[in-house]
């Protein structure tokens, strides 16, 4: 079942006199359970598109559905509430609120949901003792490492069980070894709760742990491949020759 | 681009995000240069006589150019930090720092001094409204006219230029003592923010409330009996203003983190919008500014109860000029009062006379006295005026029995007495037992003869045999008897004062006339001039102060609320609208603005209500409407700070 369809989306920049074309014409359709990652050079529109997936920046032209529900013709107040409900977020500079403690910032998207307190302190130990943040709880962000401050995010995109995780360069501002940690986790939250998500990274290493690549370039889908049966390393080995043949400058 | 460009662009945006200060600065320029234009008015030299109204205004001049200068100094320790960061990006471009320095001094230069020359015009046209405001709480009836006066336009221009000048030595000081690198990093240090609640800080917040509470408690108990002796009771007041204004710091360092950090402890990590947006935030600010906060809220709280009292003192005028003189006009000498008997005659003017003789003596009052600044028995004795309760007519007391009338408020409070009990008359046959049935607060007598302990009423009967045997050397001196005399239409008061004090001053001009003839009329004009003039003064002095202390929190949440703006962002991605987001604001300024109100309310309400009977018959009235006032300008400025969150969350996204 597809859970996010997006058809011949076009974003562009500026005015009349002064366009910028950065998404020219895009389809993509993301299956449940998929871990799909999105690579693409600097500029080549990779980040556009996950803003305008995920529904916090606007399409120009074109249409995007997630599960079923077509959005792109919503008003902002409606727009809020559908992220709210169907979407998670995780992001590079972590955006956790550094006036909450650990557990505060993970419980944010349930406390829309009117979910009971019980509920929510029971769906808090099980997403923070899957990331291994639950010792972490009563901690401020100021206090914990990148990696931790990483998972927490990864924590509170999953609390809501929403349709699908849009993770923008997750593993940017982490050491390698906090990297592979949270990507792992991701990876394994993708394996056993069949969530979906979608990561934009420029790291090979980390598209690797994704079951698809679709590469950008130039605000166009290039190619994509997939991961099948393959082993993880030789699957990093195909990303790398794709990236190269992508290059940044055209030749 | 020229850097004339650059001052030019700078200044727009500024007004933009400042016109709080410009209307402050305004307002400063408006109010004092009106007030030196009052003090070189000679209009004001109508209330000569009453109180010196111009040297009143001048002292209170200096009083508001020392509000505004804190305030413009202090506003402009935001502003510069607020721009820290574009001064260093002008260095980085190679601008040196006397550049840099005179494009930020020219800016400032348009700024100031447009709203300086803005603040002179409103200020003249406002002086005319200010003179007439003033005429109506003195019940002048002049017409207010006013002159342009160029010794006020100096003084106004200089005193503020003055100011300008130090503003500008401030920021080269904080631009010479700033390296590029510094300046790019002002922001990020000004405030370290997240840190564990430590015991320290639990114990603060304790003993913050504690010494509120105790500071409230002496202050209810600091005119009850309990502080006797003058030492002690400004033992006391020392200790009351210590008490709440270290707890007031603490409060604000320590309570309000430790209450908050209470609530969201039981909220076990689970919090609501609003709580994220305002428990967390405001924990960690209160804080940070808990000096500044201290000091707002203590000169509030001062200014609300001065404001209250001298409110007070004005609402009870009426009350307080039928203490000094119940009736409408009064004699000692008979002659003087004949001739204004005739004169009201002859002008049609009708009245009732009351004629009271009039004795003295010791009464020992050792039986019905409390605990009082006399610690001895033989200290207990109140020396005052009897009269008959025949000369009253209204008024009936049995044989042996006395009745006090016209003990005033303030007395009652610092010599309380029991309503009945054993008296001793001293006469020159010893003491006479008399029994005291009942005190009354209404004068019966002008204050000249009883004091404020009032007078004893007693038996016809009785003041014969007493009045016979009474000290001849008591008598000396003083006014034996006591014409009364109160109009039947007191619509012609205003005609018949006329008359009374064309009499005045005919007769001899050294003050012994005036100390044997009363006019409540004219007691009651001298308090409403006296208080008035305090109340006007203490009004605009708190309105600017209210003014100034409003914008810089106001100021304050600019700060907070652009440092807070990467939150909003992160929570509106998460699908927070911008409604959740303002809901959440509103909630907090609630608390931001609605703490430091209420705390001030409190103190001055403690403050007001310990001594209120010194200055007035009536507390609630004034205070509630001083108070309601107060609150309803306040608040203007925490609307106003959600406005401008309302932009920072729509442009968050």
């Amino acid at each position: 079942m597809a859970i996010l369809q997006a058809n011949k989306i076009y974003k562009t920049y500026g005015n009349k006199f002064n366009k910028q074309e950065v998404l020219k014409g895009i389809d993509l359709t993301v299956e449940k359970g998929e871990f799909v990652g999105i690579m693409g050079a600097s500029g080549s529109g990779k980040t556009t598109l996950l803003n305008v997936l995920s529904s916090i920046d606007r399409v120009t032209r074109g249409t995007i559905e997630i599960e079923g529900k077509e959005f792109t013709a919503m008003k902002e107040k409606q727009l809020a509430e559908f992220r709210k409900q169907h979407l998670g977020f995780i992001f590079q500079d972590y955006n956790l609120l550094d006036t909450l403690t650990v557990k505060e910032n993970v419980l944010l998207p349930l406390s829309i949901t009117g979910i009971s307190k019980k509920d929510a302190h029971r769906k808090f130990e099980q997403v923070a003792g899957e990331l291994g943040i639950y010792e972490l709880k009563d901690k401020y962000p100021a206090e914990i490492s990148g990696g931790q401050k990483q998972r927490t995010s990864a924590a509170r995109a999953f609390v809501h069980d929403p349709g699908i995780i849009f993770a923008d360069e997750p593993t940017g501002a982490l050491d390698s070894k906090s990297a592979s940690d949270l990507l792992n986790k991701l990876a394994d939250m993708n394996q056993k709760h069949q969530a979906t998500i979608v990561m934009v990274t420029h790291d090979p290493a980390a598209a690797s742990y994704c079951s698809r690549v679709v590469f950008i370039r130039d605000g166009q889908v290039y190619t994509q491949l997939n991961k099948g049966e393959e082993a993880r390393q030789s699957f990093l080995g195909d990303i790398i020759k794709t990236q190269g043949v992508l290059g940044g400058v055209q030749q | 681009m020229s850097l004339n460009v650059i001052i030019l662009r700078n200044l727009k945006k500024n007004i933009k995000n400042y016109y709080l200060y410009v209307f402050a600065l305004v307002f400063g320029v408006a109010l004092y240069f009106s007030f030196v234009t009052l003090k070189y008015d000679p209009s004001l030299d109508v209330m000569e006589g009453t109180i010196k109204g111009g040297a009143a205004i001048g002292a209170s001049s200096v009083l508001l150019i020392a509000i505004v200068a804190i305030f413009l100094l202090y506003a402009n320790t935001i502003f510069i930090k607020r721009r820290s960061k574009e001064i260093g990006l002008f260095q980085l471009i190679g601008l040196t720092k006397g550049r840099i320095f005179k494009l930020l001094s020219a800016e400032n230069l348009i700024l100031y001094f447009g709203s300086m020359v803005l603040g002179i015009l409103a200020g003249f046209a406002g002086s005319r409204l200010i003179l007439m405001i003033l005429f109506k709480i003195l019940d002048i009836e002049v017409a207010a006219k006013l002159r342009f006066s160029i010794e006020a336009l100096q003084q106004t221009v200089i005193v503020f230029a003055a100011i300008y000048v130090l503003i500008m030595l401030m920021n080269y000081m904080f631009i010479k003592g700033q390296s590029i690198l510094s300046l790019f990093r002002v922001n990020s240090t000004a405030e370290e923010r997240v840190r564990k609640m430590p015991i320290r800080e639990i114990i603060m917040g304790v003993l913050g409330i504690a010494f509120i509470l105790g500071g409230y408690y002496i202050s209810t108990q600091l005119f009850g009996g309990k502080f006797v002796d003058m030492a002690e009771l400004m033992a006391a007041m020392i200790a009351i203003l210590a008490l709440v204004i270290i707890g007031t710091y603490l409060f604000y360092k320590g309570s309000v983190s430790f209450v908050f950090n209470l609530i969201r402890k039981r909220k076990k990590g689970y919090l609501s919008i609003n709580e994220v947006l305002s428990l967390s935030s405001i924990m960690f600010r209160m804080k940070s500014n808990a000096l500044l906060l201290t000091i707002i809220t203590t000169v509030s709280a001062l200014a609300i109860g001065l404001l209250s009292l001298s409110y007070i003192s004005y609402y009870s005028a009426e009350a307080q000029a039928r203490e000094s003189s119940p009736q409408d006009f009064g004699y000692v000498n008979p002659e003087v009062k004949e001739q204004f008997t005739a004169a009201l005659d002859q002008a049609g003017i009708k009245y009732e006379e009351l004629y009271i003789p009039v004795f003295y003596t010791s009464v020992d009052a050792a039986q019905v006295m409390g605990k009082t600044v006399y610690q001895k028995d033989e200290d207990k004795q109140i020396h005052t005026a009897v009269i008959s309760d025949s000369s009253l007519g209204n008024v009936d007391v049995k044989p042996g029995e006395t009745r006090l009338m016209g003990l005033s408020g303030a007395l009652k409070n610092f010599m309380p007495m029991k309503e009945t009990g054993e008296l001793g008359f001293w006469t020159a046959e010893g003491k006479v037992p008399m029994k005291l049935n009942g005190i009354t607060s209404e004068a019966v007598m002008p204050y000249r003869f009883g004091g404020g302990s009032g007078v004893f009423v007693v038996d016809e009967a009785d003041y014969q045999k007493l009045v016979k045997v009474s000290y001849p050397s008591s008598q000396k001196n003083v006014p034996t008897e006591y014409y009364g005399l109160n109009l039947k239409d007191r619509g012609q008061m205003k005609q018949a004062y006329e008359i009374y004090t064309a009499q005045e001053s005919t007769g001899d001009k050294d003050h012994a006339l005036r100390l044997t003839s009363f006019s409540q009329y004219e007691f009651e004009i001298n308090q409403r001039t006296s208080m008035g003039m305090i109340m006007f003064i203490v009004g605009f002095l708190g309105l600017t102060f209210l003014i100034t202390s409003g914008c810089i929190l106001y100021f304050k949440q600019m700060d907070e609320g652009e440092e807070e703006k990467g939150g909003y962002t992160i929570l509106r991605k998460l699908g927070f609208t911008q409604g959740d987001l303002l809901r959440g604001i509103q909630f907090k300024q609630l608390f931001n603005f609605g703490i430091p109100l209420i705390v001030g309310l409190f103190h001055s309400y403690f403050a007001v209500k310990s001594g209120w009977f010194l200055f007035g018959t009536e507390m609630l009235t004034p205070t509630v409407i001083v108070m309601v006032l107060y609150t309803v300008l306040y608040s203007i400025f925490g609307l106003l700070s959600v406005v401008y969150y309302k932009r920072v969350i729509r442009e968050s996204l």
